[in-house]
């Protein structure tokens, strides 16, 4: 293979405290609550209403819109109310809140679904509720059905199991005690898209520091000539897309182009295995993985939970070191903190982080020193430190060119920038800051021209 | 159940802070201060604990003074006074020592806004102002150890005759252990190294930035006077290994990439062999730095990386 020059990454402890915990199946929460924005597009429309009786899988949130996906009762029992609660990104959004009758009875009605050719196969991903369970939350048939547009021809899917958040082991286990499932995944997926995936490699891209994965998939797949487990270093951001793609194919994610524009597809493992698991029960995404570990969490457990249940509930399963200063969904470099051990995990909850008093607050931020490693460390190479000035800018039109021209656009929110800021500077958090900027100026600038022309 | 904390993403942090840079700059500087106070003695430990003093002092006077949240913890007023101090010689009086710290943190630093807002390296600052208002900072002064040195003229002044110079100046080896006159820290190259190395293990520096300086000044006396002992002598002779390890790899006053950093070495060496050879001052290397600080911004745009996958 040719050498290639490194991405920028950091080395993050992986504190995998809980990569040889077996998932706990959680005893049934008394109640879940169901958020209808637990993916990328726009938020789902109930179609239940209180007071109505639910079963495991029973449909209960319909699609709207294109990258929308529908939400299933998770646990059996009575919807209790459907009122709004606050997102982690500030606003609001309508829940669905089911109290659980403790039996998990399943909807009579699911069965495998019976599908020929690719467009009843994406019809059957749509039905079931998958997302891009890594953390995009994009829908799992959206992404699909991008890629069988005609306008990309794709050699390669990657099953983006790097897992190279610290703590989480969530796709770590799935593979450990579920690698039949990604082997039926590849071949659900080959099969019902054979037009499109016919030459095309299933290429499973491992962190090393999970070995056990990796002997149980080469084992696994062996037979298989067409699928073939990639080894990637234990590094951090190894599983933001770009960075996955190049370090697995080589191949240059070019701004502003679509994925499937690079003749790859990219799709979590977890995804990967609850989509084959669907095709095989019909039952749709209604449980997952939970690691449940962080600095405030004296037992780190795996727990396998209904989606909806209240973070307070799985932490009443592990012994805590004190009561919690942060509570964390997703992981330490990327995930939300939470304003309530109340709210519920969601589709692409991985884990819940528990942080102690101690490590809850992070020093405040001091001046820039300029000293760079920011710059050296992001994996994009975007002039990181510059980000905050261009920010302050009166001129709007100025304003804009020096974002730009810091490449903020295709920050991948990797945060490898604040964490190894000396200062403690939240770049993270204002190069969002500066993307969101430059989302609204271009489309308040492209409604002036319309207007001008109209 | 209290509220919990609610912050931006990421949740953890390295848990290097600038204190802990700054105080491996102090660590990295104590071999070079150790050998000053055994070559020049304890007039020499007096003149560094004035300008360590005098420099947070300033700085927590001043932050008192502007209501500014106390920055002194952050030890880079430590830093400054000490480089400074280690750029001074003996012969320089206490209050000039002070004046020069105070107006180095006060002055270039802190009405600037303080630390990573200068423009130019305080300390080095500092020096060229005193240089231009006390006179001679750096030299006069001869170590009262080891040897037995009957001109005060430092070893650039002997180089500045040429080549020639040479047989008046020490020999390499006592230019490498620091036996001869010049500034407290600046003479003994064999500390400096030792900061150097411990600075490049830590990952505070780049091992090619001091040697794009160093290397620079190096080749251009090579392909002048085609003479390596002579070029070397004059790498070893005066502030160039404690500018090229100490100043030129400061942060705040020189770019961040890369590229921008050799470039502004590259710059300075050139300035320094332009000064030192065809000047009518021995010395270059802080000059050279403080032009090139005003470089910094330029050489930054000018050497900005290209994202991956950016179109440019």
């Amino acid at each position: 293979m040719l050498k290639r020059k490194n991405i920028s990454s950091l080395h993050v402890p992986h504190n995998k405290h809980t990569a040889a915990c077996v998932p706990e199946r959680l005893p049934v929460p008394s109640e879940v609550i169901l958020p209808m924005n637990m993916h990328s597009g726009h938020d789902a429309e109930p179609i239940v209403k209180v007071g109505d009786y639910v079963r495991v899988g029973q449909l209960i949130a319909r699609e709207e819109g294109r990258f929308s996906s529908p939400v299933h009762a998770t646990v059996s029992g009575t919807v209790a109310e459907i009122a709004p609660i606050p997102t982690a990104k500030g606003g609001t959004t309508l829940a669905i809140r089911i109290e659980s009758d403790g039996k998990m009875e399943k909807d009579p009605d699911l069965k495998p679904p019976v599908v020929n050719g690719t467009e009843e196969f994406l019809q059957a991903l749509r039905e079931s509720g998958l997302v891009g369970l890594g953390g995009a939350a994009f829908p799992t048939w959206a992404k699909f059905n991008e890629m069988c547009s005609g306008q990309y021809t794709v050699d390669t899917v990657l099953v983006n199991a790097a897992e190279c958040e610290p703590y989480i082991t969530s796709d770590h286990r799935m593979m450990v005690d579920h690698t039949d499932l990604i082997v039926k995944g590849v071949e659900y997926l080959r099969n019902n898209m054979m037009e499109y995936l016919k030459d095309a490699t299933f290429l499973i891209c491992v962190e090393k520091n999970k070995p056990d994965a990796i002997a149980k998939l080469r084992e696994a797949l062996a037979d298989k000539p067409y699928a073939k487990v990639h080894e990637l270093e234990a590094i951090y951001p190894q599983g933001a897309k770009q960075v996955t793609l190049y370090n697995a194919t080589g191949r240059v994610a070019i701004a502003g182009k679509r994925f499937p524009a690079f003749h790859a597809v990219i799709i979590n493992v977890s995804s990967f295995a609850k989509m084959a698991e669907y095709m095989e029960t019909g039952m749709p995404l209604v449980e997952r993985i939970v690691t449940v570990d962080g600095p405030g969490v004296k037992t780190p457990k795996n727990f396998i939970a209904p989606i909806g249940t209240r973070i307070s509930y799985l932490l009443d399963h592990v012994e805590l070191k004190g009561e919690p200063g942060k509570v964390v969904i997703g992981g330490p470099m990327n995930g939300n903190a939470v304003v309530s051990v109340d709210s519920p995990i969601v589709k692409v909850s991985n884990a819940v982080l528990v942080f102690d008093e101690k490590h809850a607050v992070l020093p405040d931020a001091t001046n820039c020193i300029h000293c760079g490693k920011c710059v050296e460390k992001c994996p994009i190479n975007i002039t990181v430190w510059a980000v905050y000035g261009a920010l302050q800018t009166k001129d709007e039109e100025a304003k804009e060119k020096k974002l730009i021209d810091t490449g903020v656009r295709q920050c991948v929110d990797c945060g490898c920038c604040s964490y190894i800021c000396p200062a403690h500077r939240p770049l993270l958090g204002w190069n969002q800051e500066a993307k969101g900027w430059l989302k609204k100026y271009a489309a308040a600038k492209k409604e002036k021209e319309e207007g001008k022309k109209g | 159940m209290k509220e919990l904390h609610i912050s931006a993403a990421p949740h953890i942090h390295s848990g290097i802070g600038t204190g802990n840079i700054m105080l491996d700059v102090v660590i990295a500087l104590v071999p070079a201060a150790i050998m000053g106070v055994v070559l020049f003695g304890t007039k020499a430990l007096l003149v560094l604990a004035t300008c360590v003093v005098a420099a947070v002092a300033g700085e927590a006077i001043f932050n008192l003074c502007v209501h500014k949240k106390q920055t002194v913890k952050d030890c880079s007023a430590v830093v400054t006074g000490l480089l400074l101090g280690l750029n001074l010689s003996t012969n320089v009086p206490l209050w000039q020592c002070a004046v020069g710290s105070i107006f180095a943190v006060v002055v270039v630093k802190g009405l600037f806004g303080g630390i990573g807002k200068n423009i130019v390296n305080p300390a080095i600052a500092a020096r060229v102002l005193m240089l231009l208002t006390f006179g001679a900072v750096g030299g006069g002064a001869n170590p009262v150890r080891f040897v037995e040195l009957e001109s005060t003229a430092t070893p650039l002044s002997a180089l500045k005759t040429g080549v020639d110079g040479l047989s008046a100046a020490p020999s390499l080896k006592d230019l490498f252990l620091g036996l001869h006159g010049g500034a407290i820290g600046e003479t003994c190259a064999a500390a400096l190294l030792i900061g150097f190395v411990y600075l490049v293990v830590r990952k505070v520096i780049k091992w090619y930035v001091p040697v794009a300086f160093m290397g620079t000044v190096f080749v251009c006396y090579l392909a002048f006077t085609q003479d390596p002992v002579y070029a070397l002598a004059q790498v070893l002779a005066g502030g160039l290994v404690l500018g090229a390890v100490f100043m030129a790899t400061d942060y705040v006053t020189t770019p961040t990439t890369g590229a921008g950093r050799v470039l502004f070495c590259v710059g300075a060496g050139l300035i320094t062999f332009a000064i030192r050879q065809f000047g009518s001052y021995p010395e270059g290397v802080s000059i050279s730095i403080l032009v090139m600080n005003l470089f910094t911004p330029f050489l930054e745009q000018w050497t900005a990386k290209k994202t991956l996958g950016g179109i440019k």
